[in-house]
C-alpha cells in the first residue's frame, strides 16, 4: 500500500525523473504505431495491426512502470483502467492484455510472440525486442 | 428448464474445451453491509438490523476461445439475497465475425440501461448500487440473440446493438414473486462516445404476461376478486385492461455521461409501459455528479420515480358506480411517486478493490414517509 502511494506520488510530480517507458514489439514486427493507436490497443478499441494480424498485448501487474504507462499513454490511473476493463470483461466485450510481473517477463513474452506488444522501463530494453516509442 | 439447458450447453462447451483451448477465469465480489436508520421501515431489502447478506455477491466467469473467432462464456453468481445459491447469470457463445461485428447467442443481459451489462460488477461504478429508481425493472436477463456493431464515426466511437429473444421466469411485482413471460423481447440501443463524453439511447419492446392466478398475497386476492366480479358481469374488456396477458410493452431509455478532468456526471431517463394492464406507466430519472480527488470519488445523486395510469384509464364503468369505484381504486393503488437523495464516496485503496459508503434518503410522496439507509461495502475484481 505504502509502495503504491509512493509510486503514484512519484509519477504525478516527476515526468522524466522516473524511468522512461519504452513500448516494445517483436523484432519481426514491421508495423508502425503512433501514441493514439497504442492507447487504443490498451483500451481494447484497436484489435489488429495494420497488416491485419491480431494484436496480443502484454501489460504489467501493479508495477511502477505500469502506473507510469497507464497515466502517460492511456491517460487513466491503474484503478480507473481496471474498472474500465472490468466493464468489458464481464460483458464479453473484450479480453484484457495479459498481465506480467516484471520487465523481463514482458521482454520474454514479446520476444516469443510475433504479434505481441508490451511496455518496459526503457533502460531494460534488449536486442530481443524492438522499441517503437518512448514516453 | 429452458434456462437451465442454455447454461448446461455452454458449460458442456466450456468443459469440452479444457483440452484444446485456454480457459480464462475472472471474478468479482461485493461485500456490502447496510441498515435502515428507521426502525419501522425497510428499503432495498434492509431493515434496522444490520445485514451483510442482502447486497453481497460473489461471481466467477469462465471463458474459452474455442477456435479462432468463437468464444464461450459463462458467469455464475451467488447472491446473498438468494442465500448465496449459485445461478448462471450469463451463458453464451460469441462469434466474432470481424473487429467491428460480433454475434452472440445464449443467456445474456437485457440492455435496458447504461450500466445494465455490468449491473452486478460494483467495481465498475461509483455507487454501492446503481440508482434503483431507474434500475428498477424486476428482471435483467433474456435468452436469445444479440448483434453488436462497433465502428468509428469521425472521432466518435459508436456501438450499435440489436437483440431478440424471450424471458421466462419469476419476477418480483405487486409485492410477490410471480411467474412471467416476455415474448418477442427485442430492441436496439446505440452508444456514442468521444473521449470524456458518452451518450446512449435504447428502445425495447415485448409482449408481457404475468400470472396472478396462483398468488395468495392479499393485494392480489383483492385484484383476483375484482376480476371475478367483472367476468361474472361479462365485462371482459375491463378484465383485459387489468390482467397482464401478452400486453404490448415498450421501454425507452436515454442518458449521457461526462468524465472530464476530475468531474463526473451521469444522467438517465427511462419510460416503461405495459399497455392495457394493471401495471402503471412508469417514468423515472436520475442525475448524479461526482468529483475525483486522487483515489477518492465523492458523489451526490438525485432520483425521481413516477408511476401512474393515464386519466383515460379511469371511470370506464360509470354506468355501474360500485364497480367503477372499485376499478378506479385498483388502478390508483398502482400509483407511486418517490424521490431519493444519495451522498457517498468511493476509495480505490487497492488497484483491484474499492471501498464504498453510501447514505440514501428515500421520500415516498404517496405515503409521505421518509426512509434513511446507510451501506458500506468493498467491491473487488480478480
Amino acid at each position: 500500500m505504502k509502495k503504491l502511494i509512493l509510486a503514484s506520488a512519484l509519477s504525478l510530480c516527476s515526468f522524466g525523473a522516473l524511468a522512461e517507458v519504452a513500448v516494445i514489439v517483436n523484432p519481426s514486427n514491421a508495423n508502425a504505431l503512433d501514441a493514439e493507436t497504442i492507447k487504443k490497443i490498451y483500451l481494447g478499441k484497436a484489435k489488429s495491426f495494420d497488416n491485419g494480424n491480431k494484436v496480443n498485448p502484454a501489460t504489467q501487474n501493479g508495477t511502477a512502470i505500469a502506473d507510469e504507462f497507464n497515466s502517460k499513454v492511456v491517460g487513466k490511473s491503474s484503478s480507473q483502467l481496471n474498472a474500465y476493463w472490468s466493464k468489458l470483461v464481464f460483458t464479453g466485450k473484450g479480453t484484457p492484455p495479459e498481465k506480467f510481473d516484471s520487465d523481463q517477463a514482458v521482454i520474454d513474452f514479446v520476444a516469443a510472440n510475433g504479434d505481441s506488444i508490451g511496455y518496459i522501463d526503457s533502460s531494460k530494453a534488449t536486442d530481443k525486442v524492438k522499441v517503437i516509442a518512448t514516453f | 428448464m429452458k434456462k437451465l439447458s442454455v447454461a448446461v450447453a455452454v458449460c458442456a462447451v466450456l468443459a469440452s474445451s479444457y483440452a484444446s483451448a485456454e480457459v480464462r477465469i475472472n471474478g468479482f465480489a461485493s461485500i456490502v453491509g447496510g441498515k435502515s436508520l428507521d426502525s419501522d421501515q425497510t428499503l432495498y431489502g434492509y431493515d434496522d438490523d444490520i445485514s451483510f447478506k442482502n447486497e453481497s455477491k460473489f461471481a466467477l466467469q469462465l471463458s474459452a476461445d474455442l477456435q479462432e473467432k468463437l468464444t464461450a462464456t459463462a458467469q455464475i453468481i451467488a447472491r446473498g439475497e438468494d442465500d448465496f445459491d449459485a445461478t448462471f447469470e450469463w451463458a453464451y457463445v460469441t462469434y466474432e465475425y470481424s473487429d467491428e461485428l460480433q454475434f452472440s447467442a445464449g443467456k445474456m443481459r437485457v440492455p435496458f440501461y447504461k450500466y445494465s451489462d455490468f449491473l452486478d460488477v460494483g467495481y465498475a461504478y461509483r455507487w454501492v448500487r446503481p440508482p434503483r429508481s431507474v434500475y428498477g425493472i424486476p428482471f435483467s436477463t433474456y435468452e436469445g440473440l444479440s448483434v453488436v456493431y462497433n465502428n468509428q464515426l469521425g472521432d466518435w466511437d459508436s456501438t450499435l446493438q440489436g437483440f431478440y429473444g424471450a424471458f421466462d421466469g419469476d419476477i418480483d411485482v405487486f409485492g410477490d414473486s410471480l411467474p412471467a413471460e416476455l415474448n418477442n423481447l427485442g430492441g436496439i440501443n446505440w452508444s456514442l462516445s468521444y473521449d470524456w463524453f458518452s451518450a446512449r439511447a435504447a428502445y425495447i419492446v415485448a409482449d408481457t404476461s404475468i400470472s396472478i392466478d396462483s398468488s395468495d398475497s392479499s393485494n392480489l386476492s383483492a385484484l383476483n376478486g375484482i376480476i371475478d366480479v367483472l367476468n361474472t358481469n361479462g365485462l371482459t374488456s375491463t378484465v383485459n385492461d387489468l390482467i397482464t396477458d401478452e400486453d404490448e410493452t415498450t421501454f425507452v431509455g436515454i442518458g449521457f455521461s461526462i468524465d472530464y478532468d476530475n468531474f463526473l456526471f451521469d444522467a438517465e431517463y427511462t419510460q416503461f409501459e405495459v399497455e392495457g394492464s394493471i401495471l402503471a406507466e412508469q417514468s423515472q430519472y436520475y442525475a448524479s455528479a461526482g468529483y475525483r480527488i486522487d483515489d477518492v470519488i465523492v458523489h451526490f445523486t438525485y432520483e425521481k420515480n413516477d408511476d401512474k395510469h393515464d386519466s383515460s384509464r379511469f371511470n370506464t364503468l360509470e354506468s355501474i358506480p360500485l364497480l367503477n369505484t372499485t376499478v378506479n381504486f385498483a388502478l390508483e393503488s398502482m400509483r407511486a411517486e418517490s424521490n431519493v437523495y444519495t451522498i457517498g464516496a468511493r476509495y480505490d485503496f487497492h488497484p483491484s478493490a474499492a471501498f464504498k459508503i453510501d447514505f440514501s434518503r428515500f421520500d415516498d410522496d404517496i405515503t409521505d414517509t421518509e426512509t434513511d439507509i446507510v451501506a458500506v461495502g468493498v467491491d473487488l475484481v480478480f
